[in-house]
């Protein structure tokens, strides 16, 4: 039970990170492509304007021979400025016979192909390396000719999308980070309010409900659900206690009045010594009514009520050694040991009657069922968060199968149909324990029984 | 001696007023809050024994109004409820006892009772004597006959009560409550041993006991 909630919290959370990853890996490859296919377009653009240019200056070279040529490129000298072109017309040995370029960028080699390389220019704010894609065309005689342009206007570009597609993929990613995650926690919130509103119910406090909000989700579906479920149980449980208690106080009230009569005749004289036995015996059984019927008033109290039972701090260790005191004489006219052992002392926080009660009926149990000669341990022990409250003794046992069903009211087993006793001593135990969010497990003592009793320690009554 | 019972059901208060009357009690009856508060605030009583549940006024309401009056006449509250928290509410509200109905009619006699001469022994004292039986409370010590007698501490606690009550029926569940602090009535008789350990202690040598066995009550401690 204990180990729920941090599960829970990984599931909701590794769900939220997987939406996350998902989600960038998603935005990633379609930012990606985006760019690539723009920077692509972008590149075919430059390449087809340099293209055409070329044919043109081909068309003069070829019908205007090199004179031609060499105009055409004079005339668009300041084309830089302009367009950004680049051209640059030199001999087979590298002299420059016409265009913008200083010099042959002599760092590319390869002719005929697409070159890319920096030129400075000066500019209003000082010199300025501008990225230029060329293409280098040989003419016939072994003068080249390159035809370029400038891209760095193309190159910002790009970088400003790439910027814009970086800032776009994190802030995305960013969102879907803070979105899981509060989503997550919101689902985390709500699987915790349920949790601990089941906890109280179970304690015992029928009347809580689940919270639902008006967001109309399958969370508030649920919880509605549940909460239908929840009136029809305390509906039949409140039904079912309104009778019981009617029923047990319809009982007391003749109880009461035949205890009293019978008493009152008993006092007076001149009675036959049988008549005085009779009245005597029924006495006896009255009072065996009476206390099952106290009995089961105890338990459904513990059981349903338990928000009204008062609580103090409880040594629990000093208890069980009063008891035990309490107790030994008593153990040692039938020849039992009965012995205390553990914690010096041990306090939490309960109703210290109700405490009692458990040790009484456990070691009363104990010493019903051990055998002359036999031994009865009762130890409380301090573990990190509980307190372990036993009782061990090496009488018969319980059969494994029988453990569970003889916590149930009035189970007994069939070999101690001869014994005394309600069959309700230990469901009483059982209703104390739940009412102190504690428990009770039955175990072998090989041979013998072992109940064991666990305390939740009440922070800050350590 | 006078008593005033404050009791709905009128059958079972009947019987108790009678039993009562027999035992020596001037009784009077209230069948409802209102005549029990009315009546209460009149006369004199030694002892009230008031139900829990009334019609009209509580018996709690009672209470409180007597002890803002500053009447400290002791109450004793009767309840069909029998739970641990009513006891508690009912000590708080300035009961002075408290009694499960349905109870045997020799333990209503002894608690009030108990009662009754609860404000003459209330005094502190450090030494308590019974005819030749002496306890020294502040050494824990005690003499019968001059001749020291070895008591653990609860045959000692026991031995208190027993002769803070002396002359009284002191029943089994008034030594669990008064000396253990149980407040339920275990499956055995569990003071029946401490009581016969404690008579062994006493009452072994000496010609006349102290320790008497009630029938059908419990143990009064006298001479």
């Amino acid at each position: 039970m204990t180990d729920a909630p941090p599960r829970m919290r990984l599931s909701s959370a590794r769900l939220a990170g997987l939406f996350v990853v998902i989600f960038a890996a998603a935005i990633t490859l379609v930012l990606t492509a985006v760019y690539v296919l723009t920077a692509r377009v972008l590149d075919r653009e430059v390449d087809s304007v340099i293209r055409s240019e070329v044919t043109h200056l081909v068309d003069d070279y070829s019908t205007g021979g090199l004179l031609q040529l060499v105009a055409t490129l004079r005339r668009r000298a300041d084309s830089w400025d302009r367009t950004g072109a680049v051209y640059l017309l030199i001999e087979p040995n590298g002299y420059p016979i016409a265009g913008n370029l200083a010099h042959w960028p002599y760092e590319f080699d390869t002719y005929g192909s697409w070159i890319e390389f920096e030129i400075d220019a000066s500019e209003a704010g000082g010199v300025v390396s501008h990225p230029v894609r060329a293409q280098v065309f040989m003419l016939p005689g072994g003068r080249r000719l390159l035809v370029g342009t400038d891209i760095l206007e193309r190159h910002k570009l790009a970088s400003r999308l790439r910027t814009a597609m970086l800032w776009g993929a994190g802030s995305s990613v960013l969102l879907a980070t803070v979105f899981g995650l509060t989503y997550s926690r919101r689902i985390r919130r709500r699987v915790r309010a349920f949790a601990s509103t089941c906890e109280s119910i179970m304690a015992g406090d029928l009347s809580r409900r689940l919270p639902v909000e008006k967001s109309h989700d399958e969370f508030d579906e649920l919880g509605s659900a549940v909460n239908r479920m929840l009136e029809t149980i305390e509906l039949q449980t409140d039904m079912l206690r309104t009778t019981f208690d009617s029923a047990a106080h319809d009982l007391r009230g003749p109880l009461y009045r035949a205890r009293v009569r019978i008493e009152e005749s008993l006092q007076h004289d001149g009675l036959s010594d049988d008549a005085r036995g009779t009245m005597e015996a029924t006495l006896a059984e009255l009072e065996r009514v009476q206390r099952t019927l106290g009995t089961l008033l105890q338990i459904a109290q513990a059981e349903g009520r338990g928000r009204d039972v008062p609580t103090e701090p409880v040594d629990l260790a000093a208890l069980a050694r009063e008891l035990v005191d309490l107790y030994r004489p008593e153990a040692a006219t039938r020849d039992i040991t009965l012995e205390y052992s553990g914690a010096e002392a041990s306090t939490t926080r309960g109703n210290s009657q109700l405490l009692a009660q458990v040790l009484v009926n456990l070691i009363e149990n104990a010493i019903k069922y051990v055998s002359p000669g036999g031994r009865i341990e009762v130890s409380v022990a301090m573990e990190p968060d509980a307190i372990v409250l036993q009782v061990a003794d090496n009488g018969p046992g319980i059969p494994a199968a029988d453990r569970p069903r003889i916590l149930q009211p009035f189970v007994r087993l069939e070999r101690d149909r001869e014994q005394v006793g309600s069959g309700l001593g230990l469901s009483l135990v059982v209703a104390v324990m739940r009412l102190h969010r504690g428990s009770i497990e039955l175990l072998d003592n090989n041979p013998g029984l072992i109940a064991r009793c666990r305390l939740p320690l009440v922070p800050g009554e350590k | 001696m006078r008593l005033l019972l404050i009791e709905d059901d009128l059958q079972a208060a009947e019987y108790l007023v009678k039993g009562l009357r027999e035992s020596g009690y001037s009784v009077e009856h209230s069948p409802d809050g209102r005549d029990g508060l009315d009546k209460s605030s009149r006369g004199q009583y030694d002892v009230i024994v008031a139900d829990r549940q009334l019609p009209y006024v509580d018996g709690l309401a009672i209470i409180t109004a007597l002890r803002e009056r500053s009447d400290r006449t002791p109450v004793l509250i009767l309840s069909a409820l029998g739970t641990v928290d009513d006891r508690v509410h009912g000590l708080k509200a300035g009961g002075d006892d408290y009694l499960t109905k349905p109870f045997a009619f020799a333990e209503l006699l002894a608690r009030i009772e108990a009662l009754n001469r609860r404000g003459a022994a209330a005094s502190e004292t450090t030494r308590l004597k019974i005819a030749d039986l002496e306890l020294d409370l502040l050494a824990r010590r005690v003499t019968r006959s001059g001749r020291n007698i070895e008591l653990t501490t609860k045959e000692f606690q026991l031995l208190e009560y027993l002769v803070r009550h002396a002359g009284q029926t002191v029943t089994r569940t008034m030594l669990l409550e008064g000396v253990w602090n149980l407040h339920f009535d275990p499956q055995t008789n569990i003071t029946d041993v401490h009581m016969s350990r404690l008579r062994n202690a006493i009452d072994k040598g000496f010609p006349k006991p102290l320790i008497h066995t009630v029938r059908g009550a419990g143990y009064v401690l006298k001479e």
